[in-house]
């Protein structure tokens, strides 16, 4: 769905940095997640309590399908990753983009050679679990803005106030929209008693 | 003239101010969508189906499909002013068209995407309205065994042909197979993968697991540093005036890249980009051709117009035929398509033949709708396309700060339940982990939405046969669809084993092959 073909440039790693075996290679961790995902799976299908009388391909059936698919395909993300690790240069397409008028065809959209920048992420993750226990206590209006104004700020917002006036104003057109105008249950939380 | 008198009556349901409203909102929205990169048409009908519930399933898919066309007729706008694709259907547009703009023919490339999008759309939606008869007979002869080939294709289609990797195009294709499978057992009534969490029973809800995956784990891929690059400066733009000489050429050009985008339309391939790399691809070696016989010279690199008017034609005529795969055969052929698909299962509608008939007004207020959007959309992006990349001026915080709010809003709306936020968290980090490593998404929606079909019709037509396999190859329908995706998977490995071993033999090349 994103559609950053011109990112390569500015991700490439600096080859002379003495690299692990692991660098490029932390995509292991998902073909171990696909693995570990499937013996969930497969034990919890050969557990599955199966109500007596049931026709012959059973609610058993499918789940077995899939969790022998998904073990193979882990298993060959495992060995592909193995083989070929993302950012090793000429392997990895991103690294050739130059402004979107190279490769057409191969324009990938993932740019797995770049590095992530955690701060932000666990921002918006921590603004999330945040909103996530405020909402009820507290009602929607604070709580929506509270969550709005820690996305702003973990996306590089650096004027605090009209951020904070921007996020209020959001939410409360929000619950104007949405609970007068629609009718969506929104809980009020502290400040129900005024509106 | 059935189906002209069915349309008519279609027309007189669309007309009404009520749905032109809903259709004019909905081609807004997916205009916006379209033009704002990282957003596609898929988050935008997400986000909007749990707020829709309240309103009648006419008013909701007209507004959906009009997302879904202004998506298609957006995404060539910063495409082609700024060099970044609204969409990932506008890559190909992005090639000539910024290259026709840096010379200063920014308002010819955008009326020539704008006429041509609109082409591919209105061509294509005429040819779903009135094949739509033979395209019902195909589909009453479909039984458990076809519907079960019908389901296979698409998942291998989305996840092993389109995707770039075909392992990560299959591990999207496992996830979403076993996000489809929590759940009680319909069939059966066994409990399967709850963990004994009574609110698992029902299954995973769809909105939690789009909302979360497209637009939740957008906006981490975002906040990590990896999409978005900021563009260059707007560029000036004057009237869109096309002159003889270039509709001369265009006007092959729009038809050739409709012809592309017509077939892929109905094959389940996750989106548009390939018919409009295809198309993109003809012109160039046509102009190529053309130049060697002594003709026009070659244009291609420095702003071809025809570069940009066989793509576009091609990605909005896949929309046509889409919409008529889903509505005729309830077969989702893009991430939008699943989730609209999800949306009729959610109004107690199955997509099929049968919804021609039981529900024959909604679906021809629905194509009517289809034409009067693709006329509402000419008329907002041929004059204000300009006006429309101005949305690129956001600040970047305040667009995804907004995205992510309204995600929890829909999320809590749609369920009224803290175990959806917490699970739209869950699969938004996995929505964010896909992205980082190029997993694609539409095989997943895909397997959510189609996962149960397939495990229903297979268990059905095993039972039927009595638990012989033989069952499922047993009529022409289904061997045919096996035999293509037998010789599509054939031409596919062969295709990326030449290309890999071009890429192999010169690393560097200048201008690397094109891939047809």
């Amino acid at each position: 769905m994103s559609t950053e073909t011109t990112t390569g440039a500015t991700s490439a790693p600096a080859p002379t940095r003495e690299r692990s075996w692991w660098s490029g290679r932390s995509e292991l961790f998902v073909a171990a997640l696909v693995i570990a995902i499937a013996a969930v799976l497969g034990v919890q299908t050969a557990l599955m309590d199966v109500p007596p009388g049931t026709a012959s391909p059973g609610p058993r059936f499918f789940p077995t399908i899939v969790t022998v698919i998904m073990a193979g395909v882990g298993v060959a993300l495992a060995v592909q990753v193995i083989r070929r690790p993302a950012d090793r240069p000429g392997l990895d397409e991103t690294a050739a983009a130059d402004a979107g008028d190279s490769a057409p065809a191969e324009a990938r959209t993932d740019d797995s050679g770049g590095r992530t920048q955690w701060r932000p992420v666990l921002t918006v993750i921590g603004s999330l679990v945040v909103f996530i226990l405020l909402l009820q206590p507290v009602g929607w209006l604070l709580s929506g803005a509270l969550l709005f104004f820690g996305v702003v700020h973990a996306m590089g917002g650096r004027r605090p106030l009209l951020d904070a006036t921007v996020a209020l104003v959001f939410s409360s057109f929000v619950q104007l929209a949405f609970v007068a105008g629609l009718g969506l249950n929104l809980p009020a939380g502290i400040l129900g008693g005024i509106f | 003239m059935d189906a002209l008198n069915h349309l008519m009556t279609g027309f007189a349901h669309a007309l009404s101010p009520e749905n032109l409203l809903w259709a004019l909102l909905g081609v807004l929205l997916g205009t916006a969508v379209g033009v704002l990169p990282g957003l596609g048409s898929s988050m935008a009908v997400a986000l909007l189906l749990p707020i829709t519930f309240q309103l009648d399933p006419t008013a909701a898919f007209i507004m959906f499909a009009a997302v879904y066309y202004g998506g298609l007729f957006g995404d060539s706008t910063a495409a082609i002013l700024m060099n970044t694709p609204g969409q990932s259907s506008a890559i190909a547009t992005a090639i000539e068209g910024y290259q026709m703009a840096r010379r200063g023919r920014a308002p010819q490339a955008l009326a020539t995407s704008a006429i041509g999008a609109f082409i591919g759309a209105i061509l294509s939606t005429t040819l779903v309205a009135f094949f739509s008869p033979a395209i019902i007979d195909l589909a009453l002869q479909f039984g458990p065994a076809e519907y079960f080939a019908l389901a296979v294709f698409a998942f291998l289609a989305t996840s092993a042909v389109v995707s770039q990797s075909m392992v990560r195009g299959l591990v999207a294709l496992c996830i979403g197979l076993v996000i489809s499978l929590v759940g009680i057992d319909g069939i059966s009534g066994a409990e399967r993968f709850t963990f004994g969490m009574p609110q698992l029973f029902e299954g995973f809800s769809i909105v939690t697991i789009t909302v979360a995956l497209l637009a939740i784990g957008e906006v981490l891929h975002v906040a990590g540093g990896h999409g978005g690059t900021e563009s260059g400066a707007l560029r000036r733009s004057g009237t869109p005036w096309l002159g003889r000489k270039d509709l001369r050429r265009t006007l092959p050009a729009w038809m050739r890249g409709t012809l592309f985008g017509l077939p892929f339309g109905v094959i389940p391939s996750g989106g548009s980009e390939i018919p409009t790399f295809l198309a993109y691809g003809t012109e160039r070696k046509l102009a190529r051709r053309r130049a060697a016989r002594g003709g026009a010279p070659d244009e291609f690199g420095n702003g071809a117009i025809e570069g940009v008017a066989a793509p576009e034609a091609a990605g909005s005529a896949t929309a046509g035929t889409a919409m008529g795969a889903l509505l005729g055969l309830g077969l989702p052929t893009s991430a939008t398509a699943a989730i609209m698909l999800a949306a009729f299962q959610q109004y107690g509608m199955q997509p099929g033949p049968l919804l021609f008939e039981r529900n024959g007004d909604l679906v021809w207020a629905l194509l009517a709708s289809l034409f009067i959007g693709s006329v509402m959309l000419l008329v907002l992006n041929l004059p204000f396309a300009p006006l429309w990349a101005r949305l690129l001026l956001i600040p970047k915080p305040y667009l995804y700060a907004g995205i992510t709010t309204f995600s929890a809003l829909g999320v809590y709306a749609a369920a009224s339940a803290m175990a959806d936020l917490w699970l739209m968290l869950l699969l938004g980090l996995l929505g964010f982990m896909m992205r980082r490593y190029g997993i694609p998404l539409a095989p997943v929606l895909i397997a959510v939405i189609l996962g149960p079909v397939a495990e229903t019709e297979l268990r059905r037509a095993l039972a039927v046969g009595q638990g012989d396999v033989a069952v499922l190859f047993d009529s022409g329908i289904s061997l045919a669809l096996y035999a293509l995706i037998v010789i599509v998977l054939g031409v596919v490995t062969v295709n990326r084993a030449r290309a890999a071993r071009a890429a192999r033999a010169q690393v560097s090349a200048p201008h690397p092959a094109e891939k047809v």
